[in-house]
């Protein structure tokens, strides 16, 4: 079992998506400033007055008059704070979306923060579980049962420490007046809707898909580097099962893995696939994992033992999504305590850690170089750019009888010359 | 701390009993201790954040990091003792699990205090956030440093130009622990998935009245969520029943006034 050292990050703070939280941090930090920020108001809960609650249309109008943008776009930015857990719903909390309307919502205190330095532990999470089942008996809904469940039968060596802090952690909450309670509850609530959401099983697609294509078509230019740095945490986070970082290796070129847990890890990207993709292709998905990993003689047969084969390949017979689940969960064991612990102390690895580190310099050819500089466009932000035009626009309209023809043709001349915009 | 090195069965377990006794309260309270700190934690960046709010983590802090060095010690020289009786050496290891967890815990929580103390600067309270909290942790700072009164133990304050040097009294706290889980590991070989814990797999509810917290947060679920459906009857019988409490506690209250006066 390892003890991680959070300062030893592993090179994550080179990751695009630290960058992109780092933006969104700088956004919520004005949204809460007292003077220039998004108004707040008393949410009242029975004979309870708790402050700082936002509401959906405020924000949505902030965003928009902040960055120059439409309702839409500042609806989308929202939603993708909400999607982070940076700003959390007070009502409908499952649902990580903005409404423009009178919903509230409230700003998620620092220590709930995502940040790429500290994993979320699935200790964490069996603690609050325990906490939750403390507090009344039954009131863990279906999905967080079975996470329960698991978590018991995977961590049982420390469960009584788990309980025990669970039940320390409820006396201490106790401690705390009650409103400022209630807010811890949300504010713990909403951060594991967002790091441990529901499983669906439903073939359609979540959310945040639908919301991670908008911004696909819709952004402007400025949006997109955040829509990068969010895609590929998004889906890191969906790709994690556990607290370790081997996750991130999924998302490296196929070139980094060893042949050591090559085969382990493609295994584990199929599984993930069956369990998360469209009902349709399931049958087809499953056969094909067969073939390439259990059958006998298969190119990529991975080791697992004989039982767990029994069963997974009687399950095949009716494939279900969660089918190859004790393969998986052998194959997740194996490469804890094992493989993946080699791979770690392994030359392959350690050269790859260097070249992430300290990347080597790209060497550019001159025909690239002179591409590049004639690509090159002068850097003017574009709200610069719109103030301009606007300002040109209205010294048109003000100015004496223009031939509306040559106006047309100056602007349509202008708006060639730009070009398509820059991207961060 | 010298062991007894008595042959005699009696004395043997009697002062192995007393050893795991001892371990087993020490860990009770880290436990206890860590729990606290990240309730404090938890208020940093926030509105709440203050120079107490600072010094009561500070405080925190050092009793947990007493407590580890302590428990530490007492469970590395009985775990390396090759006479202590198997029964004792499974409790014992269970008990190091636990205390290897804590550990963790505590590390993190420090990790994230110490960057967050870097982001979130007092000197600038504008850029605290609004969290919805109001009140301070001085009873969680209590309970963990096992205090009626925290204003017993009040120090005095850390001025806001000292904070930089908390800053660096801080990392150096954190890489001890660190160091502390390094030498654990290497000092003592515990298999831990190996242990076998007691305890059942759902604790029992603490107290079946507690749940005003949850029941707020549900009844402003169902105040807003179905604005066509009518709000749920729960909530009015909660509501109900709150009043019905205390009209009774009035009535009592007027009748002991009537009889006794």
């Amino acid at each position: 079992m390892t003890i991680k050292n959070a300062l030893r990050d592993y090179g994550q703070r080179y990751r695009p998506r630290m960058a992109c939280l780092r933006k969104a941090e700088k956004v919520l930090l004005e949204m809460q400033d007292p003077c220039a920020g998004v108004k707040s108001q008393p949410q009242r809960l029975v004979i309870t007055i708790i402050p700082h609650a936002i509401t959906g249309e405020d924000i949505i109008a902030w965003l928009a008059d902040r960055f120059q943008i439409d309702p839409q776009e500042a609806s989308s930015f929202g939603s993708m704070l909400v999607a982070l857990g940076y700003i959390y719903p007070l009502q409908d909390h499952k649902r990580l979306v903005i409404k423009p309307d009178t919903s509230l919502y409230r700003f998620q205190t620092p220590y709930f923060w995502p940040t790429q330095q500290w994993p979320v532990e699935d200790t964490d999470y069996a603690i609050y579980l325990a906490k939750r089942n403390i507090r009344k008996k039954g009131i863990l809904e279906l999905h967080e049962q079975e996470q329960y469940n698991h978590l018991h039968k995977w961590m049982n060596h420390k469960w009584d420490f788990i309980v025990m802090q669970a039940k320390e952690q409820y006396r201490a909450a106790k401690e705390r007046k009650k409103p400022d309670r209630v807010v811890f509850d949300c504010q713990e609530r909403a951060y594991w809707v967002v790091h441990r959401p529901p499983v669906r099983k439903h073939s359609q697609k979540l959310p945040l898909n639908n919301f991670v294509e908008v911004f696909e078509h819709d952004l402007p230019r400025p949006w997109h580097s955040i829509f990068i740095g969010f895609k590929s945490k998004f889906e890191l986070d969906y790709s994690k099962k556990s607290n370790f970082v081997w996750a991130s290796f999924l998302s490296e070129p196929f070139t980094c893995r060893s042949k050591i847990v090559g085969e382990n890890l493609a295994f584990w990207e199929g599984c993930e696939d069956l369990k998360w993709g469209t009902a349709v292709a399931m049958k087809e998905k499953a056969e094909q994992i067969y073939k390439t990993f259990l059958a006998r003689g298969a190119p990529r047969w991975i080791n697992i033992d004989g039982k767990t084969m029994e069963i997974t390949v009687k399950g095949l017979k009716h494939p279900h999504r969660y089918v190859l689940d004790a393969a998986q969960t052998h194959i997740y064991m194996l490469m804890k305590k094992d493989s993946y612990g080699r791979y770690l102390k392994s030359p392959v690895f350690k050269e790859t850690l260097k070249k992430a580190v300290n990347p080597e310099e790209h060497k550019f050819n001159e025909v690239q170089l002179e591409q590049n500089a004639r690509n090159r466009r002068p850097s003017l932000s574009p709200i610069i750019i719109r103030q301009q035009e606007q300002e040109q626009r209205a010294k048109m309209a003000a100015s004496a009888p223009v031939d509306i023809t040559q106006v047309m043709s100056k602007l349509s001349k202008q708006g060639k010359e730009m070009g398509p915009r820059h991207s961060k | 701390m010298p062991l007894v090195n008595n042959k005699v069965g009696d004395d043997c377990t009697a002062s192995g009993d007393k050893a795991l006794a001892d371990g087993r309260a020490l860990v009770d309270s880290l436990i206890k201790v860590v729990a606290c700190y990240r309730h404090l934690a938890s208020c940093v960046g926030g509105c709440t954040d203050s120079l107490q709010l600072r010094d009561e983590l500070r405080q925190t802090r050092e009793r947990a990091q007493k407590l580890a060095g302590d428990i530490c010690h007492h469970l590395t020289s009985h775990l390396r003792d090759k006479s202590l009786p198997e029964e004792q050496r499974k409790e014992m290891e269970l008990l190091w699990v636990a205390f290897s967890s804590c550990l963790e815990l505590l590390h993190v929580d420090m990790c994230k205090v110490l960057n967050m103390s870097g982001i979130f600067s007092l000197a600038d309270s504008a850029t605290l956030v609004h969290t919805g909290q109001e009140g301070g942790c001085s009873e969680v700072a209590a309970r963990a440093l096992s205090l009626p009164d925290l204003n017993e133990a009040q120090a005095k304050t850390l001025p806001a130009s000292l904070e930089s040097q908390e800053r660096s009294t801080m990392e150096l706290e954190v890489n001890q622990i660190d160091r502390m889980i390094d030498d654990m590991e290497m000092k003592v070989n515990v298999l831990r998935w190996m242990v076998e814990p007691h305890g059942p797999q759902y604790a029992d509810p603490l107290s079946s009245t507690d749940s005003a917290s949850m029941a707020l947060i549900s009844v402003d679920e169902e105040q807003q969520a179905p604005r066509s459906q009518p709000l749920c009857p729960r909530s009015h019988i909660f509501v109900l029943l709150l009043l019905f409490g205390v009209f009774l506690v009035a009535a009592t209250l007027s009748v002991c006034v009537f009889l006794f006066s």
